[in-house]
Parts: C-alpha cells; structure tokens; sequence
C-alpha cells in the first residue's frame, strides 16, 4: 500500500529498559534457561489497584504500553485500536485448561476464561479510554502485527480514522517454554544473546514483550512507508520480493541507511538474511533486534520500535526491517523521515 | 493465665472464628486481594459495593471458592445474594451445611 503513515508515539515493554524512556540497549546475561523476559514497569501508575488484581502479565503489559503510548501522542481517545497476537492470554488460557481437567469440568472460575480471548486487551484498552469505535485483534502467527498495521494504514487511507492505536504483545509461560522446546525452537544449549547469532547451533532464545504505536496522517518525524508481506516463500522469491519493494518506493539498495533484521541465530533459518544482505546490502549497516527482546511472534513490533527510536536519535533517512518467523512468515516495513 | 473448662459454647465460638479467619485468607487468595490482610476484613462488614468494593465477578469467584474448598453448590441466584453478604454470613452458611 502507497501512502504516508506517521507515527506520532510509541510505547514498548519489553526484556530492554524500553518503557522509561531512557534506552540503551543492553545484552541480558540469562542464568538458566533460554527465556528473556520483559522488565515489567509499575503497573499502579496506570491501572487501579481494583482492576488490577485480576489481570494477568499480559493484560497489565499490554494495557500499560497502550495507555503509556496514548499518552506520548498526546492522543486520548483514539478512532480505533487494532493489535495483533500469535498467542494472546497464555497464562490465563493454561489456568483455565488446567482447572477444567482439576475440577473435573464442575467449579471453573469465569475470570482466566474471560480474559483468555485474544481480544481481551483490546477490550481494557477500549474500556479505560471509553473509545467504542473499531476494535479489532488479528491472530496469524507471525504475520500478527503485521496484519494490524495493514489494517491500521487500511483505516488511515480510507479516512475510516484519524489517529489509530496499533500494536502487539505476548507473553511466554513456562508451560508454552516447555512445549516450544520439545519442538526444537528453542536452543538445546544455555545460550547468552551476546552469543546467539554465532552459536551456529538450530534454535533460539525467547521472548517476550509488547509495543503500541499512535498512528496518522498529520505528519510527524518518521511515517511507515511500505509494508510487504510474503507467506513461506522461497529465498528467490523473497529476494525478488525485496526488488520489487525498493523499486515501488523508487529507492535503490544503497539508500537504505539500516537494515534492522530478525536474524536470531538458528542455523536452520538464518540464511535467509544472510543471501539477502550479500546481494543488496553488503555495506549497509545491520542490526540484528532479536538479541534484545528474543523470538516470539509479534517481535516485529519490537523491531518497528527500535526502528523509531533510532531513526527519531538522528538516524538515516530510511531504515527497513527484514523479519521472518521460524522461515514462514516473512515481513518488510520500510520507514521513513 | 488459668481458664475454666471448654464448654461446648466456647468451642463453638472457636471453630467459628477459625472458620472466618480461614475463609478471609482464602478470600484474599482466591480474588486477588494485594496488601489486604485478614485482619483488615471486617466480619460484618458488606462485601460488594461498601466494604472490600467488590463486584459482580468476584460474587461467581466466591460461589467457586465455596463449591471448591467446601463442596457447597449454590444454584439459586437470590440465596447466594444473601449468603455473600459479608465474611460471617458466608461463615454461617458454611456452618450450616456441615453434619452435625
């Protein structure tokens, strides 16, 4: 899609000091086992005490970054909020499946099973901000916040909306640690992200976070300029694709000045970036975002996080953003100044 | 301190208090309820609108809390607005439904 998206404000809860406002990236140092987990703000500065105590990590994550990227826009009540999730409420999905099997299908508690529903958090979201306008959650995987960003430009050129609340979150539950693990997404051996895109080893680290965006058409710093979505495609095909792309946009290779790539150390997935760069980015600079916040669906949406805070630090004119989840869903996002 | 011999009314009194200030902890546990103690919970004190503010939600967590920890099923709507009324009138009903 053609067209001018700009990004008024951000938010982001995730494993980097992200939410304060005073980023600088650091590589956690993991003890245990290959999990990063987000660094949770003080929720009591955003939700009452009184709802709080029924929700679970990633409905207070997900509600905060919201509110909190509200409140960078300076926007209170937004035409329409649009997120995406791979796996919406984990935690309160597993409690419900497991008290069923407990109690014998009899004395459930409503609460894990209400806030189970992927849309939960659009639902808090669109309570606090008294916003009834569209609201919609899209769940596909890898393509999550994608999904929700198409949708939210879709919104924007169509003039359905003026400023749109888009973003992303997940958490990770020890239970889903587990299962991922016996599947092999995870890395056999403890690995430190210092040290994951050279382990030469299948697997990765996980991960976890939420990020939130104000989008519109009023100008600002940086807008969204292009997003491309490709579904297991070929390494042909996805650097044919990335012609494609950079043509429609009228730019050449050599005007990208970042290249922020999902590049998470997994030998069997890697490639992918690595033919990419070698045949249109040899100089470009490269920063690979998964050693930050780790693998999970909607990491894309950490990754368009970072890609305004460098951009907004006097970073290049344009900065695109390569991502693939496991060699399936494959995404570019172009932005710009 | 000498004390004079249990009488069946003391004992009574006794498993009754054990009875609330059990049930407050479990109160607290099962909704949730950061930095509340027992002892802040009034007895007699109402437990929706006034007292602990709770709500609608949190009358069909303290029907499954009953059914789970006490195996007492509440299926009429009107009695469970008057057995939720506060900690001792939940207590009570408890006690009620024990065998003698």
């Amino acid at each position: 899609m053609k067209g001018r998206f700009y990004i008024q404000g951000t938010a982001a809860i995730s494993p980097q000091e992200s939410f304060s406002g005073t980023f600088t990236p650091q590589l956690a140092r993991l003890e245990d086992r290959n999990l990063l987990r987000v660094k949770e703000p003080d929720y009591r500065d955003f939700i009452a005490p009184n709802s709080l105590r029924r929700m679970s990590r990633v409905l207070k994550m997900g509600l905060t970054t919201a509110l909190k990227c509200l409140q960078n826009s300076n926007v209170a009540v937004p035409d329409a909020i649009i997120t995406g999730t791979g796996k919406g409420s984990l935690h309160d999905t597993e409690r419900f499946l497991h008290d069923i099997r407990q109690y014998k299908e009899t004395a459930l508690n409503p609460t894990p099973f209400i806030q189970s529903t992927y849309n939960s958090v659009n639902g808090l979201i669109a309570l606090q901000t008294r916003c009834t306008q569209y609201n919609n959650t899209f769940v596909h995987r890898g393509f999550s916040f994608e999904h929700a960003l198409l949708d939210s430009m879709m919104q924007l050129n169509e003039g359905a909306a003026k400023h749109v609340l888009a973003g992303a979150f997940e958490e990770i539950s020890d239970e889903h640690f587990y299962i991922k693990s016996r599947i092999g997404f995870w890395k056999e051996q403890l690995t430190q992200p210092a040290d994951m895109l050279t382990s030469g080893t299948p697997g990765t680290i996980s991960g976890e976070g939420s990020a939130f965006f104000v989008l519109s058409t009023a100008p600002s710093d940086v807008h969204i300029a292009g997003l491309k979505m490709l579904y297991k495609p070929t390494q042909e095909q996805v650097s044919t694709a990335l012609g494609n792309f950079l043509r429609e946009h009228q730019l050449q290779p050599e005007d990208i000045g970042l290249l922020i790539t999902g590049r998470n150390g997994d030998v069997n997935f890697d490639f992918y970036y690595q033919e990419l760069i070698a045949q249109y980015f040899p100089q470009t600079p490269e920063l690979p975002f998964k050693q930050l916040c780790g693998e999970y669906d909607t990491a894309s949406a950490f990754a368009l996080w970072l890609a305004v805070e460098r951009m907004r630090a006097g970073g290049p004119e344009h900065v695109l953003i390569y991502n693939q989840f496991f060699g399936e869903q494959h995404s570019f996002v172009l932005l710009g100044r | 301190m000498r004390r004079g011999p249990i009488t069946r009314k003391r004992l009574t009194y006794n498993i009754m208090e054990a009875l609330k200030l059990k049930l407050k902890q479990q109160i607290i546990e099962a909704l949730n309820l950061q930095d509340t103690k027992p002892e802040d919970i009034d007895d007699n004190a109402p437990l929706f609108g006034e007292g602990l503010g709770l709500d609608s939600i949190d009358s069909l967590e303290l029907m499954v809390l009953l059914e789970r920890n006490y195996q007492i099923k509440v299926e009429d709507p009107r009695e469970g607005r008057k057995i939720l009324q506060s900690v001792q009138t939940m207590a009570e009903f408890i006690q009620s439904k024990q065998p003698a």
